[in-house]
């Protein structure tokens, strides 16, 4: 059944959710013993060792049969074989318990997705429900049985660039009609999936850029997780996808650093990921020649503080407000056999409109290049050169 | 004796230390040198005079004589649906001497200046027809209504104006923009006949 699906394990962990009713029944029957030999000796002494029930009783017959027809050994692991017990006679304590005012909390429990288990078991925790009054019934029908196996996620983290202005980053469609040629996310995130035979992906990354907008340099982190996958991935495997999505012929897109990562990966990630500085290069128009003082003049602004209110292509969508960002330095590099366009190389704050910051957005970026040139400034392409963060380096 | 065969390991070491060293180094030079030539154009493919990013960004409408003669307003519709609205070159209060000396929110029943719009769902925007009045600008003798010409919730006026009403004047068409109108696609797609293109624009008034 597994080997169906064509899945790759060298352990298993079990899980078994079993109907409600018996649940129940166990509970009525345990709070019947309780009441009646509540006090004896031998009945306390058997509280405090320890009782099996009954689906521990289940889960410890079944899975040495399941070891041996599987060939491996069982133990917490990622890949979950769950098998599921369930009976057409809802339990009755169910019911009562859901009248039983706001006492009966939902708690969710990692193994059981039926809801009535679920609110049964933190019934019978609740002692002011007595079981005993519901007496188990002898039952003649037999449990259906269903089962399915699935993997936990695995997480890929590295770095992309992007060399494409006509590559969004997410996929991106308005009216059934794609934005771009292709997304970020899908070139990296279909490969993945392929190659380790998985049901779907997540693409996560550490902020983003407009679709004509180039990101290079060391590239942008991100995550991908991938579900239920068949094959397991190793760290061969994730060098080996690298190299395939490198070796496309249209390079669109660029994986570096790609290998597999644990939690840790998102908390490296997303630390500090609001105060980190991004550098860009910007291509810049000048409605008049520059000379030298005017490179000297830009150059000389450290940690310049620039009031931007929302730019008119989001307003749509953000709030209205104005928000503080700081310009950490500018550098401007002259364009050889022009002396009105130059590239504009600037450090700044995250969340920085940077096209906004060149052409002033009508005035509402202050100051903007345009300003502190006195003329007008128009950008004609832009590029993330770096992101300084440390994660997926290596 | 001993001292000496240590240092010759040091040296030795940190020999393998720099070469490590000069090797990075190495790389990250090539990698800037890639990025160099990836950001570096190509100026023979640069235009002398590119596109605005008005130009670039929005589609460029005119109302002419809104409601009166010579009262010619510009509509700078963003793909995102937002109208930028503001004065005409042609607008007849840049005819009088001196030009426009000052601009007053305060018409109709409110401060058009003085509302606050939050939130991604611009709560308190103020719903405007398109002949509401946005604001008047004032000449040393006249004044003049601005109107909306777009329907829709208003959702911000040109601030800078109030203090410097001269942007008016020397850039009408950027900075000194009047106001942004977010219309519903309905009330747009109303609008839009009655309004011209920039090419139309500078046959209808002469303009070059």
């Amino acid at each position: 059944m597994v080997r169906q699906d064509g899945y790759q394990f060298d352990s298993f962990s079990l899980e078994v959710s079993i109907p409600p009713l018996i649940l129940q029944n166990e509970a009525s029957l345990w709070s019947y013993m309780q009441s009646k030999y509540g006090s004896e000796p031998w009945f306390r002494e058997k509280i405090h060792t320890g009782c099996v029930s009954i689906k521990d009783a289940l889960k410890f017959s079944l899975i040495n049969p399941l070891e041996k027809l599987l060939d491996c050994k069982s133990s917490l692991c990622p890949f979950r074989i769950r098998l599921t017990y369930t009976h057409t006679k809802a339990s009755e304590g169910v019911a009562k318990c859901s009248d039983n005012g706001g006492s009966c909390k939902r708690r969710k429990t990692g193994e059981s997705d039926s809801i009535g288990e679920g609110t049964l078991s933190s019934s019978v925790e609740d002692e002011s429900f007595d079981f005993s009054k519901l007496f188990p019934k002898s039952e003649n029908e037999p449990c259906n049985f269903s089962y399915n196996c699935s993997r936990t996620p695995f997480y890929f983290g590295g770095r992309y660039l992007k060399y494409s202005r006509n590559v969004s980053q997410t996929r991106w469609i308005i009216d059934d009609e794609r934005m771009g040629e292709a997304s970020v996310e899908e070139i990296i995130g279909i490969k993945v999936l392929q190659a380790c035979g998985g049901d779907n992906y997540k693409f996560h990354a550490a902020g983003r850029e407009d679709i004509d907008v180039r990101m290079l340099g060391p590239g942008r982190p991100f995550i991908l997780e991938v579900q239920n996958t068949r094959l397991v991935p190793t760290e061969q495997f994730a060098n080996d996808i690298e190299k395939m999505i490198n070796k496309e012929e249209n390079k669109l897109v660029r994986v570096n650093n790609l290998k597999l990562v644990g939690s840790d990966g998102w908390n490296l990630m997303r630390e500090g990921e609001g105060e980190k500085q991004k550098q860009y290069a910007a291509l810049v128009w000048t409605s008049r020649p520059l000379k030298d003082e005017d490179f000297q003049q830009v150059s000389s602004l450290k940690d310049l503080k620039v009031a931007q209110r929302t730019p008119i292509r989001v307003l749509h969508r953000r709030s209205p407000l104005e928000r503080e960002k700081i310009i950490h330095w500018m550098k401007m590099e002259t364009v050889a056999g022009s002396s009105q366009y130059f590239l504009l190389h600037l450090c700044t704050q995250a969340g920085t409109y940077i096209k906004e910051f060149v052409h002033g957005d009508l005035g509402r970026t202050h100051p903007s290049i345009g300003s502190i040139l006195g003329c007008r400034a128009e950008i004609l392409q832009l590029d993330v050169t770096d992101i300084k963060m440390e994660c997926f380096l290596t | 004796m001993s001292g000496q065969i240590i240092e010759e390991s040091n040296s030795s070491e940190t020999k393998e230390l720099e070469q490590k060293q000069d090797k990075q180094k190495e790389q990250d030079e090539d990698a800037d040198e890639e990025l160099r030539k990836l950001l570096l154009p190509d100026v023979q493919t640069l235009p002398s005079t590119p596109p605005s990013a008005v130009e670039s960004n929005f589609a460029i409408y005119f109302v002419l004589d809104f409601m009166k003669p010579r009262h010619d307003q510009y509509v700078y519709r963003h793909a995102n649906g937002l109208c930028v609205i503001g004065l005409a070159p042609s607008h007849v209060a840049f005819n009088d001497e001196g030009g426009i000396t000052a601009i007053d929110f305060n018409v109709g029943k409110s401060d058009r200046s003085g509302v606050k719009v939050t939130g991604k769902r611009k709560k308190n925007a103020q719903h405007f027809e398109s002949n509401t009045a946005l604001c008047k600008v004032s000449t040393k003798n006249d004044s003049y209504i601005v109107r909306c010409c777009v329907k829709g919730s208003l959702l911000e006026v040109n601030q800078q104006l109030i203090k410097q009403p001269e942007l008016l004047n020397a850039s009408a068409d950027r900075e000194g923009y009047i106001a942004i109108i977010m219309p519903k696609p309905a009330d747009w797609l109303k609008i839009k006949p009655s309004l011209v293109s920039l090419e139309e624009y500078k046959k209808l008034r002469e303009v070059s």
